[in-house]
């Protein structure tokens, strides 16, 4: 009998580390059996259990459920898109996040909290610079923007990491291109402890990369859709308009998956998002391939034209 | 090919300066020629000038083979003139260089008596005595003035000293006179020094040298410590530092950090050279270690002493200018970035990036920003990323002047479903030149829902073909 007390006292210190490490809230039943300890102290009151991880809520309860609560303010999410082309919608509700974490800050009384983006040299070439001007039309103070160009992915972490240690700024946005071998799982392990740690929401945006284990609360795979048109004073459309940024958003990595994905809209304005219904044609649109024409033999050593593995039997080696 | 430098033992067989590579071989068969290799050579003397800058920090370069050291006020530190000057002389002979060297009151005596005399210290009544028997190329005099000079049987300074001056400068020019006087000492001459002296500096000589990195960084931060009360006396903090390390065989490296707002503290000046470490560390090879450290602060500026408050708001400013400095010494200076807006209608000139160097910047930018005319940056449409320079695409349009239907950019086709435009956008002639084309902005939406700007440079059936740029992408 005793023996399966210690047992089970092991099991439940087991699990409580693993929530630990997963920021999980302990499941109702382990709680009961922990707060009647039987050597009598209790641990902490339940309040404090549940709300120990700060969070900006969005406002949209899908998004929030998906984000238990709302974006983590403090650790790392991890914001991704597909292509080089469908940079610019991650990089919009990247800057969106940011620009809720500046006015949140602001409406405690900090204002000019600094943002951080850190963009890799590579990333910035291939998808373009920040634009001061279209930054600042789309709600962030561009006046607390500091941008960083690392020239390699190390240096990049390595600002990165210096930045989580020092407790100024209100978000860092740290872009790297694709998936270096220099940001695996225990770079970005170390990432998210030191963004816990400093208490600053790390925002890694990963530009035209695949899905991969990381150590980020939640990844979330960003896709452009089309826009609402702009409205007119009296409440009509104006036809042909292009209005509000529209996202397709899609959380690969989260404890309430939802795989539908949710189409939001952003409105600078506000600087706030809105759930939107999906364009019909949006929701038509079939993934018809980007290159129009019939392919012809695929050239080789160039991106673009390479086709799907397994198509072709590897020759034999000639030497 | 021509002998431009000899060795002792060369002289000691004949050969001269000037003579033929031939005529040296015929002379003595076995003659080692090296190649001259003048920028190795201003190497070593700029390697020995910053060597010397143990002795004092005002070294000048003389020509392609001498060192002037400015030692006032600095010979006592090593027990006198002479004591330095062995000291001087011991150390490069232990490097395996030959050296000769004098010290007196002026610059051209200390030449003369370096290249022509054997006295090593030279009081200031001793010139006349000392210069009297030195040929006349000791004055630093060109060729054909000591040759003019030579055939009316002027051939050692003293027969000119006690000359009258006026005949002689009549015949001679007046550069005669000049270099006589410089010699003697009674016309000034300035020493151009190599580097700036610093306001400040501290050194640490060792006994035992020092290799490692902690050590180097703990002995900097000790310096910095010595530097502390000096700059709280001022009132001032250093912008730019600068660590000498001087090494046993006597390699002189020099590393600067600069910070973007006036540093005291200790601690952290250490920090920044942690940084710089690593940032030269292929390069920095302590060899068999290094024997003297010495801090120097090359610039400073006010520094405004702030007392911490209870009203818990933080201070942002400080930490904020301790990281910029962290980065900036270690990727160097242009690594963190500050958007700056400016009145121009052309996107890429109106908002650009501009190095960070002074955390005050981030208070102007704001500044700036509302020096900017309202209607500049409420700016209808502009995109989230801009592309450095515009990306040529293959675009068609239905309507010449209309916007694009179609467009192929990195060889993929979007086609597309909405646009908005054009807005048209000349080019700044006085920035441009007068022929530049005017653009038009279309922002256009393709089938998937990706938002892009893309203009049209030129217009249908103007001179040329206009063509199709991606300039932007938005979110």
């Amino acid at each position: 009998m005793a023996e399966n007390a210690v047992q089970r006292e092991t099991v439940l210190s087991l699990r409580e580390t693993i929530a630990r490490i997963e920021n999980r809230r302990l499941p109702g039943v382990v709680k009961a059996v922990k707060a009647a300890d039987p050597a009598g102290f209790r641990r902490k009151e339940e309040g404090s259990q549940t709300s120990g991880r700060k969070v900006l809520p969005l406002g949209i309860p899908e998004l929030d459920d998906i984000l238990e609560g709302g974006l983590p303010l403090e650790g790392m999410t991890e914001i991704r898109n597909s292509e080089t082309r469908d940079a610019g919608a991650a990089a919009g509700f990247a800057t969106a996040l940011s620009a809720l974490c500046q006015q949140a800050r602001r409406q405690t009384g900090d204002v000019g909290a600094p943002v951080l983006w850190i963009s890799q040299s590579l990333a910035s070439t291939e998808a373009g610079l920040p634009y001061g001007l279209g930054l600042k039309a789309y709600g962030l103070d561009i006046r607390s923007l500091i941008l960083s160009l690392p020239r390699t992915v190390k240096d990049a972490l390595w600002i990165a990491e210096t930045a989580l240690s020092v407790p100024v700024f209100c978000a860092v946005i740290l872009e790297i291109r694709g998936n270096p071998a220099s940001l695996a799982l225990s770079e970005s392990r170390r990432l998210h402890v030191r963004a816990r740690a400093g208490r600053i929401p790390l925002l890694l945006l990963r530009q035209s990369g695949h899905e991969e284990a990381s150590s980020a609360f939640f990844r979330l795979h960003i896709e452009p859709a089309p826009a609402r048109e702009r409205p007119l004073p009296d409440g009509s459309m104006l036809c042909g308009s292009i209005g509000h940024p529209v996202f397709h958003v899609i959380a690969e990595k989260s404890r309430s998956p939802a795989p539908v994905g949710l189409f939001l809209e952003w409105n600078p304005h506000d600087r706030r998002f809105y759930p939107v219904e999906p364009l019909p044609a949006a929701a038509a649109a079939d993934p018809e391939p980007a290159h129009s024409i019939a392919r012809l033999s695929a050239s080789s050593g160039r991106p673009g034209g390479a086709d799907t593995l397994g198509h072709l039997l590897a020759f034999p080696r000639a030497s | 090919m021509r002998l431009v430098a000899l060795d002792g033992l060369a002289e000691k067989l004949g050969f001269q300066l000037g003579q033929g590579v031939a005529e040296a071989r015929a002379m003595c068969p076995d003659v080692d020629v090296l190649p001259a290799d003048r920028a190795a050579d201003r190497a070593l003397l700029e390697g020995l000038a910053d060597w010397c800058s143990r002795y004092t920090p005002l070294v000048a370069l003389d020509g392609e083979s001498g060192l002037y050291l400015d030692i006032t006020g600095c010979a006592h530190l090593l027990g006198g003139e002479k004591s330095l000057l062995d000291d001087l002389l011991a150390r490069l002979f232990h490097l395996g260089i030959e050296a000769r060297a004098a010290i007196s009151s002026s610059a051209g005596l200390s030449w003369a008596v370096a290249r022509f005399g054997s006295q090593s210290v030279i009081a200031p009544e001793e010139a006349a005595r000392v210069l009297a028997p030195l040929p006349m190329a000791a004055l630093r005099l060109a060729t054909d003035t000591i040759e003019t000079l030579g055939r009316v049987g002027l051939k050692q300074v003293g027969d000119i000293i006690e000359a009258p001056r006026a005949p002689l400068a009549r015949r001679f020019g007046s550069t005669l006179l000049l270099r006589l006087d410089q010699a003697m000492g009674l016309e000034d001459e300035p020493l151009s020094p190599r580097l700036a002296v610093a306001s400040l500096s501290a050194e640490r000589r060792l006994s035992e040298p020092v290799q490692g990195e902690d050590d180097i960084l703990g002995l900097t931060q000790e310096l910095a410590a010595r530097l502390k009360p000096e700059l709280e006396k001022r009132g001032e903090g250093g912008r730019l530092f600068e660590l000498l390390l001087f090494r046993v065989d006597g390699r002189v490296f020099r590393i600067t950090a600069g910070t973007s707002s006036p540093l005291i503290e200790p601690g952290r000046i250490a920090g920044l050279f942690r940084e710089r470490l690593q940032a030269v560390h292929e390069d920095l090879d302590a060899g068999f270690g290094f024997e003297i450290l010495r801090l120097s602060v090359p610039k400073s500026e006010k520094y405004e002493v702030m007392q911490e408050d209870f009203s818990g708001t933080p201070d942002r400013q400080r930490p904020l200018a301790a990281f910029a400095d962290r980065v900036m010494a270690r990727l160097g200076a242009e690594s963190l970035f500050l958007p700056v807006l400016s009145q121009s209608h052309v996107p890429e000139r109106a908002a650009v990036f501009q190095p960070l160097a002074d955390v005050e910047m981030l208070k102007t930018v704001e500044e700036a920003a509302s020096a900017v005319p309202a209607n500049l940056l409420v700016a209808s449409v502009r995109p989230q990323r801009l592309f450095q320079s515009p990306e040529p695409v293959e675009a068609v349009a239905e309507v010449p002047e209309g916007p694009p239907r179609s467009f192929r950019w990195r060889r993929s086709l979007h086609r597309i479903a909405r646009a908005e435009g054009p807005e048209r956008i000349a080019a700044e002639w006085w920035v441009d030149g007068e022929k530049a084309a005017e653009r038009d902005y279309f922002r256009v939406e393709d089938e998937r829902g990706r938002r892009f700007w893309l203009f049209r440079e030129g217009h249908y059936g103007g001179p040329t073909q206009p063509r199709w740029f991606m300039h932007g992408v938005f979110a």
